[in-house]
């Protein structure tokens, strides 16, 4: 269409998912989330961020940040400030990773929270009256302060005390819900992110040589695919766990491991259909290398219903983790809402605070990738759009 | 008088715009007449003869203004006028199917695949006439079969669709519109999927069947020769509105509006007749020069494609697509590879860049016999014969701009010395196919389909070949841009001293085009020759009977 003034075809698709509903809301879900896992320990924190001891001011939420925490900080404003630097797109992608790579290094080095942490340290001393002023977080319990200078370490409703105020209640140890649920976002991202990575980077290579070689290499990669899709992840993960102890990292490479398969497949089916295609015809006959053509010519193309089959993805790696936590399988004593659903149904009573917080976000996140998903493959597909033409 | 149309007008809301894609149509229909609507892509046609059936979506379009009469004929033989802008939904279904019918363009996609041609010509006379039993139907969809010229139509009512060629696929069509005995027929571009023999078949049929019951037909075509045949009066439609109506006869000869005589003049017909003329004012006749040395030497080229078979993939037999074929081109000639569908002309033309792997033979270019390089070997070869393809819309990357469909392969052969001197090259074959410089920047989405297509010789051009593949490149594109891109192609020639291997079905594109041509059949070469020579007198029964096929224009 010429003249519309649109540049590309990332840039319309974009655009015409935005008019979306469903990716309005995703999008601001998966937002609020991305700025609770960010900003956790400003939102949520038994350290107070600044307090002033006889004049003297500190920020013992500062001394307690872990290499964790000043990654993601870090990570998030330089993603921030690339996205308003005028570079290529690819240049900013390589520079991206590079600053993850070295923040997470400089952070792991250098970065080192006191080793023995006593929560209730600061309430003590404000009660002594020790300070002359205190700014708390807004949520004042870290998620794992289990509020042992309360004396009752046990399963609150939400509000139903006065005098300490949680919001969405505490756990069977005690630990305020919401301050673990901001924490746990980053389990839930983390992992959503990272497995569906793995998964993609698998699939496409896989997929891409099978769709373009075909022949042999599309045999055996096709029973490569069917081994793979044969193996149940959570049965997988339930072995390994149980081999080699809990590990989230482990938890993201073994669901990547597994779930590359329908990644495979559709790049599969779109190399072998834009194979035939002449613009590719065109680039192998005008001698152009075979990483141009898989990656230039190819790729850029078939790309599209991978990242709706990715936002997909991404819904179900979290789903994973959930149900293996709520397995009592996930991790010790992080926080994930997984695991939090499963202390709602340890005992015999019903602990309804612990099952409906951390239960809506496991599902409002499913669903918000979902809805992207969806509205994504809406905006990709030429034939809807021919209709409303 | 049929059918009138008044003042018709159709807008189409496409995101948020309002596209008046018909725009102030008027023309009438008599009984038993044939009258064309001609235009070309995106005229507004297509969408007229919509409207006239009301199958346009209601929420996408609307006509803010204008009538379309139709004497409708009650069972009783009574009549009525009735206007099918305004007729209620259930009656205007009725009208539709029973009274006016319609076959469209691709035979491949208008049956149903999981239903037998009978069920679905059965279907078709139930609907409208539920008192006729099954038995009744069958006899009539049968002998509707018949009418059509399928043979043995008893036994093939109960065939599936994939078990016909597209051919029949069109006359089943045929059959299904007319089992009804409507009153008008709406063809909209039946035979433009068609090979050109095929197409004298369904146009004859077309036209027998209209003697016999007297049905209308409004025909939608952009084939000035397929209107020759069938119409006495046509109307020629641009930009949604008819600019020029009249007899075949006066449009053709005295065409009144510019843009009827640019489409006229532009049919590769005249362009053959208008350079005769020039040539024998101008130059007399061309000295023969020597015998060029022969470019490209295809000596026995065979390649088969494997017929496999069963869970092991055995290979139970081959699909000879090329059939032994020799073939010299000299250099400095355009040789026309003709040919129908199916007959391996394109996978002719691939196999010379090696996209598609020989059977047998040797391909020689230059004296080197490409079918034994490497990869690394190859590479020069790459650029010196260069493929442009028949599709435009499918053969540019789509997220590439044109720079970097321009620039890549020049990298990789080294042409040029950095990226500026590059760009420039790209801005200067821009330039030589006659488009703007500065459209480098573009994607493909903004350009049409004949823009398209010259930025495809761009792309061969950039890299300095010897020898161009030329598939069918005019094929996808409205003859006024045909003309165009042929004329491009034949500057180009005597500015670069270009080989060029053209492969297309057109025969009147080859005789305004070639030098030599040469006619393919079933994976062999049936007859080479001088253009003039093989066009005025074929000797080989096949090119006599492709070439009476072509729907000419008397001039």
């Amino acid at each position: 269409m010429p003249g519309r003034g649109s540049r590309s075809y990332g840039a319309q698709v974009i655009r015409e998912a935005l008019t979306n509903w469903g990716v309005r809301f995703g999008l601001a879900w998966i937002a609020i989330l991305v700025l609770a896992a960010v900003f956790a320990p400003l939102l949520a924190n038994s350290h107070p961020l600044l307090l002033s001891e006889q004049g003297h001011i500190s920020s013992p939420m500062l001394r307690y940040l872990t290499p964790g925490d000043v990654s993601l900080l870090v990570i998030f404003f330089a993603a921030i400030g690339l996205l308003f630097v005028p570079v290529r797109p690819r240049i900013k992608f390589g520079v991206f990773v590079i600053a993850v790579i070295v923040t997470v290094l400089v952070t792991h080095w250098f970065v080192v929270p006191p080793k023995l942490t006593i929560y209730e340290q600061y309430r003590d001393d404000q009660a002594a009256g020790k300070y002359d002023w205190v700014v708390y977080a807004p949520i004042p319990y870290s998620p794992k302060d289990y509020l042992r200078d309360q004396g009752d370490t046990g399963l609150e409703a939400p509000l139903s005390e006065t005098h300490q105020v949680h919001y969405f209640g505490t756990g069977t140890n005690g630990a305020d819900v919401l301050s673990r649920m901001i924490y746990a976002a980053r389990i839930a991202l983390g992992i959503g992110f990272v497995a569906t990575g793995i998964a993609m980077a698998i699939g496409v290579v896989i997929g891409g040589l099978m769709g373009y070689f075909s022949g042999l290499i599309d045999i055996i990669g096709m029973r490569l695919v069917e081994i793979f899709e044969a193996v149940p992840t959570l049965f997988l993960l339930l072995t390994f766990v149980a081999f080699f102890g809990r590990s989230l990292y482990m938890m993201m490479a073994i669901i990547g491991i597994t779930s590359w398969s329908g990644y495979a497949r559709y790049i599969r089916a779109e190399f072998l259909r834009l194979r035939q295609q002449e613009f590719v015809l065109a680039a192998i006959a005008s001698g152009l290398p075979l990483r141009s053509v898989l990656f230039r010519h190819m790729l850029p193309n078939g790309v599209a219903p991978l990242l709706v089959a990715a936002s997909f993805g991404v819904a179900s790696a979290i789903l994973a983790e959930a149900v293996l936590s709520f397995l009592g399988l996930g991790l010790v004593d992080d926080p994930s809402w997984g695991q939090m659903l499963n202390e709602a149904v340890q005992s015999s009573t019903f602990y309804w605070w612990l099952a409906a917080f951390p239960g809506g976000a496991i599902f409002l996140t499913v669903f918000a990738y979902n809805l992207m998903g969806e509205a994504l493959r809406d905006a990709i597909d030429p034939y809807l759009k021919k209709k409303a033409a | 008088m049929l059918l009138r149309v008044d003042n018709l007008h159709t807008h189409l809301r496409s995101g948020g715009q309002i596209v008046k894609a018909v725009d102030g149509v008027s023309f009438h229909i008599d009984r038993g007449e044939t009258f064309c609507l001609v235009g070309e892509s995106g005229s507004g046609k297509s969408i007229s003869a919509l409207s006239v059936m009301r199958l346009l979506p209601r929420d996408i379009s609307s006509h803010p203004a204008g009538r379309i009469l139709f004497d409708y004929r009650h069972d009783n033989g009574s009549t009525e006028q009735v206007d099918m802008l305004t007729l209620p939904e259930e009656r205007a279904r009725h009208v539709r199917g029973s009274r006016i019918t319609m076959i469209f363009q691709e035979p491949m996609n208008s049956l149903n695949p999981v239903f037998t041609i009978g069920d679905q010509i059965v279907e078709a006379l139930q609907v409208h006439h539920p008192d006729i039993d099954y038995a009744e139907a069958r006899e009539r969809a049968i002998a509707a079969l018949v009418q059509v010229q399928i043979p043995s139509a008893a036994e093939r009512f109960n065939e599936y669709p994939h078990r016909l060629s597209g051919g029949q696929r069109q006359r089943v069509m045929i059959a299904m519109a007319m089992v009804g005995e409507p009153d008008l027929l709406i063809a909209d571009e039946p035979t433009t999927a068609l090979d050109v023999t095929v197409q004298a078949e369904i146009l004859r049929l077309m036209r027998d069947l209209q003697e016999r019951r007297g049905t209308s037909i409004l025909f939608i075509t952009h084939d000035f020769g397929v209107v020759a045949q069938m119409a006495r009066r046509l109307a020629v439609m641009r930009r949604g509105q008819i600019v020029e109506t009249g007899s075949v006869d006066d449009v053709f000869h005295h065409p009144q509006h510019d843009y009827t005589r640019q489409l006229i003049a532009a049919l590769p017909e005249n362009l053959t007749r208008a350079r005769r003329l020039s040539m024998t004012e101008t130059a007399p006749k061309p000295t023969p020069s020597p015998p060029a040395p022969t470019l490209l030497d295809l000596r026995k080229l065979e390649i088969y494609f494997p017929i496999r078979k069963g869970i092991l993939r055995h290979t139970v037999g081959y699909v000879r697509a090329v059939d032994g074929i020799d073939l010299q081109i000299p250099r400095g000639q355009i040789l026309a590879l003709v040919g129908e569908s199916g007959c391996g002309k394109t996978t002719l033309g691939r196999a010379v860049l090696r996209l598609i792997p020989p059977t047998g033979g040797a391909i020689y270019f230059d004296g080197h016999d490409l079918t034994r390089l490497g990869r690394a070997k190859m590479q020069p070869f790459r650029r010196e014969i260069q493929f442009v393809f028949q599709d435009p819309m499918a053969s540019l990357n789509p997220r590439m701009t044109i720079a970097g469909t321009l620039t890549e392969p020049m990298a990789v052969h080294g042409i040029g010395e950095n990226k500026d001197d590059r760009l420039e090259r790209a801005r200067q074959a821009l330039t030589q196919v006659q488009l703007d410089p500065d459209w480098v920047w573009r994607y493909p989405h903004e350009f049409s389909g004949g823009q398209r297509q010259r930025i495809c010789i761009a792309r061969a051009l950039v890299l300095d070949p010897r020898f161009i593949i030329c598939d069918e490149i005019t094929s996808a594109l409205d003859v006024s841009v045909q003309a165009e891109i042929l004329q491009i192609l034949l500057q180009l020639r005597r500015e670069r001293d270009l080989t060029l291997l053209f492969i297309t079905h057109n025969i009147a594109v080859v005789e305004y085009l070639s030098d030599e041509m040469a006619v393919m059949y079933n994976g062999k070469i049936v007859e080479r020759g001088v253009t003039a020579k093989v066009c005025s007198s074929p000797s080989d029964p096949y090119t006599q009977r492709l070439l009476s096929a072509v729907p000419r224009v008397a001039l």
